[in-house]
């Protein structure tokens, strides 16, 4: 992806649809080892969760100064990615709505190797009202 | 490995993971671009969020479940057909212990074989529900 000066995230003004674009990454060994320490799982096959290959998207585009809270994930596998092999992302705007008042934005990315094959897909649901959280959670914050 | 034919009620292998502050932080260190966030950066934390504390990336969550999913399933299955899809109830932190549990909710014959649904709670060690969704895969 062409270096560009991030454009300051306006929620209203962004589009459903809008395509983020695409990046590409080599997934490296020490990559997985990594991943497969932070979560204790030394058969995990699927360190692209940690990558955040839709937030990744989102922030190679915007600059989010208000920030967000991950409300959900939905990830569907399709292969797992193989140590040293290219990865390339795209990356949109799958959706955005409001619910009890509080702003949602649905960021969604689908990631290739550089064989071709499809290996995962994944959709973030933000809340874009993250102070809700401190709120809820922490209240004498 | 599962049989193409699930008893409604089967459980899933339950899964408890430690979540503390470096395995955190491990987690958000394998990002491609350096960025501070709600996980890594306290202060941003307490000024985004209101909170004292750095938040687990609810993708650990789904990286739990995944774990349980794969499991039971097999990686042959799981890795090609599976799906995890949580909606995120509460924060999890540096100390809790979350536990992924599921059970066989419902199959149905697709193209492809059976598609199995699994219901999955996250529960942190208070009981407290974290996470809650559904995982799906085809035998």
């Amino acid at each position: 992806m062409a270096e560009q000066p991030l454009k300051i995230l306006d929620y209203d003004k962004l589009e459903i649809g809008e395509e983020l674009g695409s990046y590409e990454y080599v997934l490296t060994q020490e990559m997985l080892d990594n991943y497969r320490e932070s979560i204790n799982d030394p058969d995990a096959c699927f360190p692209t969760l940690a990558v955040k290959h839709d937030a990744t998207a989102l922030n190679m585009v915007y600059n989010d100064t208000t920030g967000g809270v991950n409300a959900g994930n939905e990830v569907e596998f399709f292969n797992p990615p193989v140590p040293g092999k290219k990865i390339r992302v795209s990356g949109r705007i799958a959706d955005k709505y409001l619910r009890r008042d509080k702003p949602y934005l649905v960021i969604e990315a689908t990631a290739v190797d550089e064989d071709g094959n499809l290996l995962e897909r994944l959709k973030t649901y933000q809340m874009k009202k993250p102070d809700e959280v401190g709120k809820k959670w922490h209240p004498q914050a | 490995m599962a049989s193409a034919s699930l008893e409604i009620g089967a459980e899933i292998p339950s899964v408890t993971k430690s979540v503390t502050t470096e395995s955190i932080l491990q987690f958000e260190s394998c990002a491609i671009i350096d960025r501070e966030n709600i996980h890594n950066n306290e202060e941003l934390a307490k000024e985004r969020l209101g909170t004292t504390y750095t938040l687990a990336s609810g993708r650990m969550s789904i990286a739990f479940a995944s774990e349980s999913m794969r499991r039971f399933f097999g990686p042959d299955v799981f890795h090609h057909t599976g799906s995890v899809n949580l909606k995120f109830l509460r924060p999890v932190k540096n100390g809790d212990t979350i536990t992924v549990t599921g059970k066989v909710s419902s199959q149905r014959q697709v193209d492809q074989g059976t598609e199995i649904v699994v219901e999955i709670l996250c529960e942190n060690q208070n009981q407290d529900r974290t996470a809650a969704g559904i995982g799906i895969a085809i035998v």
